[in-house]
């Protein structure tokens, strides 16, 4: 179950931006271009995974003006910092990197937290249904999560973080990220109307 | 019968499973009702996996690349100004350089006129003879410790010659005390020749 589960997470990146994707053959091309500081070249890079880096900042951020900036940060991080980019392990990974702590640095400084806590027990909206509309209705669950348990469930189960990786960016224990991601499926699932009878 | 909590369900989906749940392991291998849970988790993630993708309203590239390019001209202008800076500083040493290469020239010149002069008053004691004169018991005396300060002299500057090597103003400084002495030895032996009547 987690082999597929995390090559998933791998294509998923791949074939969402096909339109912008470097093609491999032009890759080392582009990349050596961009660590001579070359702008065409870094706007391939940001081409590249604007898409990616946005959707994950949007998932963990409270706002879409939040998720811009953030995108805005990470970018700006990776045409000054992409000269320490070695090669070690995907440029993706390492741009997601940057953009996953850009977005949680952002999450401790505007403190959304305590003010998800105390809607903790907030009945999900009404309309929520699971039938043709489900999408929008796992969209909607997903963002009345609270911040932390929506970054953790996001970082986890979509963009294939271990819980080591996860405490290692959140500054938490691996404990912690555990217990984060089984509070917010307990509230997916109740939200969903997918609680079993005797579980 | 008591089945697995959403916790031990999210728990028995990581790679190294911990030691206390392998009965949960086993538990979920038999239990229906779990089974499905375990499914419902999957398929919710797999959701979570395929909402779509999210796209800013605007582009942000024109901003990003904006700060860049300001970013560099301020670094230019910063390696700009610094490389002026060293080059006024190279050229201040090459001034001081010339500056101290032509004090140099202007001591050893001095220098050599100074052994000239020590050089040509030997002579004039050598010529004078003192060795050979009567001499008073205060003359004796004084041109004794005359050449007494001249040996000093003679074995600083041999030190300097062969193990304690010296500056060029240090060594002039002790030329011209040479040749000081020597004059105040040439006086004396004057003196003292002008009052027997030579």
């Amino acid at each position: 179950m987690w082999l597929p589960l995390q090559l998933y997470g791998c294509f998923q990146h791949l074939w969402g931006t096909m339109g912008n994707a470097i093609l491999l053959a032009e890759a080392d091309v582009v990349l050596a271009r961009a660590r001579a500081g070359d702008l065409d070249a870094l706007e391939k890079v940001y081409r590249a995974y604007e898409v990616p880096v946005y959707n994950l900042a949007r998932r963990i951020c409270r706002t879409a003006e939040d998720a811009e900036d953030v995108l805005q940060e990470t970018f700006y991080e990776v045409c000054r910092s992409i000269r320490q980019y070695r090669g070690e392990g995907s440029l993706w990974g390492w741009v997601r990197t940057i953009a996953a702590s850009k977005a949680l640095m952002r999450l401790r400084r505007n403190r959304y937290r305590e003010a998800d806590e105390l809607n903790e027990e907030l009945q999900p909206p009404t309309g929520m249904r699971v039938d043709g509309s489900l999408r929008m209705d796992l969209e909607a669950a997903l963002e009345r999560l609270p911040e932390t348990s929506r970054a953790v469930v996001w970082l986890h189960d979509v963009e294939g973080y271990t819980h080591e990786e996860i405490a290692g960016l959140m500054g938490k224990t691996v404990s912690f990220s555990k217990s984060q991601l089984a509070r917010a499926h307990l509230r997916l699932r109740r939200w969903l109307g997918e609680e079993a009878a005797e579980t | 019968m008591t089945h697995l909590t959403l916790e031990e369900l999210v728990a028995l989906r990581e790679p190294g499973l911990e030691p206390g749940l392998a009965s949960a392991r086993e538990h979920l291998t038999a239990c229906p009702l779990c089974q499905s849970e375990a499914a419902r988790l999957d398929q919710r993630s797999a959701r979570l996996r395929a909402l779509p993708s999210l796209r800013p309203a605007r582009d942000r590239w024109s901003a990003i690349s904006g700060v860049v390019t300001a970013e560099r001209r301020r670094r230019h202008l910063w390696w700009t100004a610094a490389a002026g800076a060293a080059m006024a500083a190279g050229m201040l040493v090459v001034v001081a350089a010339r500056h101290s290469d032509r004090q140099r020239d202007r001591e050893l010149l001095a220098i050599d006129s100074v052994r000239a002069r020590s050089t040509q008053l030997e002579h004039l004691i050598q010529s004078y003879n003192p060795d050979a004169r009567v001499t008073d018991g205060t003359t004796a005396l004084v041109a004794g410790q005359l050449e007494d300060r001249i040996a000093q002299v003679d074995q600083q500057l041999e030190r300097t010659e062969v193990t304690e090597p010296m500056r060029d103003g240090e060594l002039l400084q002790l030329w011209r005390q040479r040749v000081g002495l020597l004059n105040a030895l040439v006086d004396v032996h004057l003196t003292r020749a002008s009052q027997v009547g030579f």
